[in-house]
């Protein structure tokens, strides 16, 4: 019993900032979620709307829009990172000259806040300033003006995600990779394994923890970019880069619409557990199957 | 008996100086050390603040003020959440006079008129409600009473290269090319000319023929589409009747008008003989691009016309910026005149004192220095910006004039055919519900006439969300 109370009490502190910071903010904005709340309609007041808020969410063609933009974001920077991070975290745990200078240049965006991450690309890719449409013109006859092409901006847009956080997933995997046991891998190369059946077998296999929290850090991230790309395209052109978090920042701020903000806040949250919780299922799920 | 009035005057004067001159000490006694805060776009008028003004004002009362200059839409968000949150974080705010309809609607601002008379130690000898131009009624509440301390005030002009047009080589080249002489624009379809021609001279695409204000995710194209262009297609207050909430046409309103989706087909048309950068573009790009010598014409907000014009270390087409008002279609100017109309958007903005403020008296202080006329003519200088009306027979400002192609006396003269945003409360909101289909029409993946169309059924959508007309 007072063991009890003593974890109790050495928990309060952490406790009571986590309720005060993450439960009392969750069920305000729960609550606002179901009002009419837009501070300069011509009632200010809060209208009780019921569902209405979530209902409306469904034939909102901008969220909808938004929203399959940040899956689609979502899917190409995870998996990129994921790949790209894997190489590099192999060859960086390999013997190799200027190793040192590599990882640690390679770690520099890391260290980068990401609205200063989006200032230094927006720097790089306006027109008539910017070094790279300036090349790609000069280079390839092509004219890169994100303001203007929305592939170019999505593509400008994931390629500074991957350059910003790809080292992230390097220093995870090779955290992992330094961890495998080495006695498995040599069984297998003695059995005459392939190293493709020992990567999927065995080196995937010991990696699923690193890289499940990876994936999940990322994911959840992704999900909810807005920095980077505020500063970079702002959400253009129209609306092509105009992410959830985004959306929802231009739905709650410049337009005030509390109630309706809130519940698209929270749409986003669900959906963010709703996915990380199928990617757990679903790589447990495969790490029983290779048992 | 001369010598009798030299020497009364004398001491008249000795007597009265050391008072007058210690306004601002004496005024400020109880208020030493007391740090007053303040957010504001980052503008020329705003930078001049920061710089010269507030350290003068911190040196004569000792009233220390901390002043960010930020982004447009960085300066609204945080003003308007510390006035609703009542969190008193900022004494003074800048208010677009675009937004302070909503400020009063909200009632987020201190009455200066009623501070002023409720506190007459705190008047300063030379503050003058009076000495402001007319700009000043656009903070004026219902029963007139002023909400906000004009610190800018300047129309969006028409800009142009004289350099480049008044050459002879291009003079030539273009008579022969259109058959008429090359002449800065007073149509639209001389624009169009001028802009296809100068952007077609340059092998190394340094120079292009007009800016266009088209960033295509910030509302900066909004507003020179609704507040510029259209307003000189006779499409007027962003095409909305204000009195029953409507935006179509269907429904009495003009914002998808025959006349919007020429004037929006126009805009979007002239992308091609733009820099690169203009869909990137807000004002201060467009002001950019102007300075750096890359466009022979434009839509460019006044208060960059001053260093633009003058300014060597910032600007590149010193001595050559002509100005003019933009043109317009046939009908316009007279309605403008008969004020039934206006030809584009005078702009500017004001210091207003949110009720959450924490030192309103040392604010209200702060806000007379900067409206006494005494600052006004340097200011103007510095930032294209008059809201006194003596400033524009200053000696300081008339030089400038000179060296700007009269944009001063353009205002003074021609100031009354411009208007700024029309009175709405919903400004901010139904802006966000239709900027999208702007950018929609600048990307191309729509129509212009498309775009308009559903802009204003998003628009009459929003009004009626927000409980307005009823649509």
């Amino acid at each position: 019993m007072r063991n009890s109370t003593t974890g109790w009490l050495l928990l309060a502190p952490t406790l009571f900032i986590l309720v005060i910071t993450g439960l009392l903010p969750f069920v305000y904005v729960l609550s606002v979620s179901f009002f009419d709340w837009n501070t300069f309609a011509q009632n200010p007041d809060p209208q009780y709307a019921g569902v209405n808020n979530f209902r409306r969410l469904v034939f909102d063609a901008a969220f909808l829009k938004s929203l399959w933009l940040t899956l689609k974001f979502t899917v190409f920077v995870v998996l990129s990172q994921l790949v790209i991070g894997f190489f590099l975290a192999k060859m960086l745990m390999r013997d190799m000259p200027l190793k040192g200078l590599f990882r640690t240049v390679h770690t520099l965006p890391l260290m980068i806040a990401p609205i200063a991450v989006g200032a230094t690309w927006r720097l790089l890719t306006v027109p008539g300033l910017g070094p790279i449409p300036h090349w790609m013109k000069e280079w390839f006859d092509i004219s890169y003006i994100l303001s203007r092409f929305p592939d170019q901006a999505f593509a400008t847009v994931v390629i500074m995600d991957i350059w910003h956080w790809t080292p992230l997933v390097t220093l995870t995997l090779m955290a992992g990779l330094s961890n495998l046991p080495e006695e498995p891998l040599e069984q297998a190369r003695i059995d005459g394994a392939s190293e493709w059946r020992i990567f999927w077998d065995i080196t995937l296999a010991f990696l699923k923890p690193v890289l499940l929290t990876t994936i999940f850090i990322r994911l959840m991230d992704a999900l909810r970019t807005v920095d980077e790309v505020w500063m970079l395209t702002g959400g253009g052109p129209g609306a092509e880069t105009r992410f959830i978090g985004l959306h929802i920042w231009r739905v709650v701020f410049p337009k005030t619409d509390y109630g309706y903000g809130s519940a698209m806040s929270l749409i986003t949250l669900y959906l963010t557990i709703v996915m990380c919780w199928f990617l757990y299922v679903a790589m447990t799920g495969m790490k029983d199957k290779t048992r | 008996m001369m010598k009798l009035m030299l020497a009364t005057s004398a001491i008249a004067l000795a007597l009265a100086a050391p008072a007058r001159a210690d306004f601002w000490a004496d005024a400020s006694a109880d208020l030493q050390g007391v740090t007053i805060r303040g957010v504001s776009e980052s503008t020329p008028p705003s930078n001049y603040v920061k710089d010269v003004l507030i350290p003068e004002f911190t040196a004569k009362t000792g009233i220390i003020v901390e002043y960010e200059t930020t982004s447009w839409d960085q300066m609204f968000d945080k003003a308007i959440k510390d006035m609703e949150a009542g969190s008193g974080i900022y004494d003074f705010v800048y208010i677009e006079q675009d937004i302070i309809y909503s400020y009063l609607a909200r009632d987020f601002l201190v009455n200066l008129t009623d501070m002023l008379e409720a506190n007459p130690d705190l008047q300063a000898p030379d503050f003058d409600m009076a000495a402001f131009t007319t700009f000043i009624d656009n903070f004026r509440g219902a029963d007139g009473d002023v909400f906000g301390m004009p610190m800018e005030a300047f129309i969006k002009v028409y800009l142009y290269r004289k350099d480049l047009f008044e050459e002879p080589a291009h003079q030539e080249a273009f008579k022969a090319k259109y058959n008429y002489d090359l002449a800065p624009a007073v149509t639209f379809d001389q624009w169009r000319d001028n802009a296809e021609y100068f952007a077609n001279i340059d092998p190394n695409d340094e120079l292009w023929g007009t800016t266009v204000q088209a960033a295509s995710g910030h509302p900066a194209s909004f507003y020179e589409f609704f507040e510029t262009i259209a307003p000189s297609f006779g499409v007027y207050n962003w095409g909305i009747n204000a009195e029953t909430a409507a935006a179509t046409v269907e429904k009495g309103g003009q914002m998808n008008s025959a006349e919007a989706k020429e004037a929006l087909a126009f805009w979007i048309s002239m992308l091609d003989y733009a820099p690169p950068e203009a869909t990137a573009s807000t004002w201060d790009e467009v002001a950019s691009t102007f300075a750096a010598g890359r466009a022979a014409q434009g839509w460019v907000y006044g208060e960059n016309a001053a260093w633009i014009a003058t300014n060597p270390e910032k600007s590149s087409v010193v001595g050559k910026v002509g100005v003019m008002l933009p043109p317009v279609v046939d009908g316009v100017m007279a309605e403008a005149e008969a004020g039934e109309g206006y030809i584009g958007y005078y702009d500017g903005g004001a210091f207003g004192m949110p009720h959450s403020s924490k030192n309103k008296e040392a604010t209200l202080l702060f806000l007379q220095y900067i409206g006494q006329p005494s600052v006004q003519a340097d200011w103007a200088v510095a930032g294209s910006r008059v809201v006194h009306q003596a400033t524009y027979d200053d000696p300081k400002v008339q030089a400038v004039d000179a060296i700007a192609d009269g944009y001063f006396t353009l205002m003074r003269d021609k100031g009354y055919l411009f208007r700024g945003a029309p009175e709405f409360p919903f400004h901010a909101q139904v802006r966000e519900a239709v900027a999208p289909f702007i950018y929609e029409a600048i990307v191309g993946t729509m129509t212009p006439g498309d775009a308009l169309d559903q802009a204003a059924a998003a628009a009459e959508t929003e009004m009626a969300n927000l409980g307005y007309g009823g649509n």
